[in-house]
């Protein structure tokens, strides 16, 4: 074990230096001249005396085929060379975001995230590396960057944005990127961005769809992420990408195309339009937003839908009237963890309507009649399970509409079971067994208290702690 | 989703389930009789699918014909989902 934590620092270690060393090197080749492929290059010393040209020599090479596109031009480049955008995750969508941002050119590149590199996140997290599982994603993320394109500036904050820290880190910066994965930072990041007129582009991705919106563009005019979805989803529908999966390619495809938009966005120079700057008497610079849903699976894969402008009296923008949310307000009086709800733990069940682990391994052991229900989706029940067990996944407990045939809802029906045959639910934590222990309580199945209906408690994982440690998922 | 919506029958409109509207309801669209005040619309396919209001209706956009529509309050005036119509149901996804 002594060698794997040693060997482990030591790719630490060795990658940190490595990262210097790029960073050194980049220092080092925007001073000198480029002497690659043996050219004699000092005659057109980039930024140097007789340099007469907007952009340096090596940017020339590097950006060619994007600068030759129609309308993106020159100017598109100077735009994007000037620009300094934010990413707000370093994850599914912040890595393939990025890639496409810093081979664009975008003059400084800011990373923010608090966690690090597993290898779960691997399969569609593309900037990180097996090499570096462990490493702080944004170092990880700014180690690839730098392979891509050693020539624009990174910056790299460790830290998960917080209502204290975004004003400091966002100010910095002319537009941001929504690239997290739950509703408090989506919040969040809306807000600071509607206080600080910074556009922002949101995207997002689970299991086989996404969504992708520019908001707050130009500052001041397009709606927020409040104004579209002002009310949070309640806290027990918010499954991570840990628990609910997600396709590789799935949340690839938003972060190419929130790249996209961030990019079509600094070429017109949408970032630079001043809040309720005088659009020439007009208003036909607020453009219509749409957003973008991605059905993976669908024949029709992409949809866009028209949204309205700002809400009216919209809590953050104010929709107009001008009144809203003020920075003192964000950092002293916001908390976004209240505002999305916590997700406490289920309690539908007493106690003496729950088993523990032990318990019910000795009750398997002793070949008791009864009936092992795991209510997990059958995804993750074939995975592992416990032997023995039946999958009735949660959803057709929640799904059954009144006066349905129960009998339909385990194979071979409950009437295979003795009446007083007891039937015990399980689950991945001991949340969902209880709600599908009630429901078949409420449908009469424990025959006035004849048969008992209870849970595991603790589920798959007290039983991966208990009794089977080589249970591989949970 | 698994296909795009099949064209409702004849006096029906088109109703689309994004994301966890999906997985809630167990299925990508179905087909309602029409036409319904959208002031209708939650209850309705509240009794259809018990639960769904709270969980993910009252969170989600709402669209007709690709426009996003505001859902007025039950009793209140409001527009009329018409006999071919496509409505959908856009939870917010917050992953990434």
């Amino acid at each position: 074990m002594d060698k794997i934590e040693n060997l482990k620092r030591e790719i630490a270690q060795r990658e940190a230096e490595l990262q210097d060393l790029r960073k050194q090197l980049a220092e080092a080749e925007a001073e000198t001249p480029s002497v690659e492929n043996g050219r004699d290059t000092t005659t057109s010393q980039s930024g140097g005396e007789g340099w007469k040209w907007p952009l340096e020599e090596h940017e020339y090479e590097r950006y060619s085929r994007q600068m030759i596109v129609p309308n993106f031009g020159l100017q598109g480049q100077l735009n994007i060379k000037n620009a300094k955008v934010l990413l707000v995750g370093a994850g599914g969508l912040g890595c393939p975001a990025a890639a496409y941002l810093a081979g664009a050119g975008v003059g400084t590149l800011g990373l923010v995230d608090g966690d690090a590199v597993e290898v779960s996140n691997l399969h569609r997290q593309v900037a990180h590396s097996t090499a570096r599982v462990g490493m702080m994603k944004v170092d990880s993320a700014v180690a690839y960057l730098q392979g891509l394109n050693p020539t624009i500036t990174y910056r790299a904050h460790a830290t998960h944005l917080t209502p204290q820290n975004a004003e400091g880190i966002v100010s910095q910066y002319d537009l941001v990127l929504d690239c997290t994965d739950h509703p408090t930072s989506r919040y969040l990041i809306s807000d600071i961005c509607v206080l600080l007129s910074k556009p922002l582009v949101s995207a997002s991705a689970f299991q086989t769809s996404g969504q992708l919106i520019v908001l707050n563009s130009p500052p001041g005019k397009g709606p927020c992420y409040r104004c579209v979805f002002p009310k949070p989803p309640p806290p027990e529908s918010v499954v991570g990408c840990g628990e609910g999966g997600i396709v590789g390619p799935v949340v690839g495809v938003m972060g190419v195309l929130q790249a996209l938009e961030a990019i079509k966005l600094l070429v017109r120079g949408d970032h630079r339009r001043l809040k309720n700057a005088p659009a020439d008497g007009t208003e036909e610079d607020v453009k219509q937003v749409g957003m973008l849903l991605f059905s993976a699976m669908a024949d029709m894969p992409f949809r866009t839908v028209r949204m309205r402008g700002k809400r009216q009296g919209c809590f953050a923008c104010g929709g107009g009237d001008g009144s809203a949310l003020t920075l003192t307000e964000l950092k002293t009086s916001l908390d976004y963890v209240q505002f999305c709800g916590i997700n406490e733990p289920v309690k539908l069940l007493r106690p003496e309507e729950r088993i523990s682990v032990a318990e019910y391994e000795r009750i398997a052991r002793e070949k008791r009649a009864h009936v092992l229900l795991d209510v997990r989706e059958k995804e993750h029940f074939e995975l592992c399970s416990i032997p023995g067990s039946v999958n009735v996944p949660i959803s057709r407990f929640t799904a059954r509409r009144e006066g349905a045939e129960l009998e339909d809802l385990i194979p071979g029906g409950f009437a295979v079971l003795p009446p007083d045959a007891p039937i015990y639910v399980v689950c991945r934590v001991g949340n969902d067994s209880q709600i599908a222990a009630r429901k078949l309580k409420d449908w009469g199945l424990d025959r006035d208290g004849e048969r008992f209906i209870g849970d595991v408690f603790g589920g798959l994982r007290a039983w991966k702690d208990g009794v089977d440690p080589s249970l591989p998922f949970i | 989703m698994t296909s795009s919506a099949p064209k409702p029958p004849r006096g029906h409109f088109s109703i689309l389930y994004f994301a966890s509207a999906g997985s809630f309801t167990g299925r990508d669209s179905e087909s309602l009789p029409a036409p319904l005040a959208l002031s209708k619309l939650f209850s309705e396919l509240e009794t259809r699918h018990p639960g769904f209001k709270a969980k993910i209706l009252d969170s989600s956009l709402v669209t007709v014909n690709l426009d996003y529509v505001d859902v007025p309050g039950e009793g209140e005036e409001g527009p009329v989902i018409q006999e071919g119509d496509e409505v959908a149901i856009i939870p917010p996804v917050s992953s990434g």
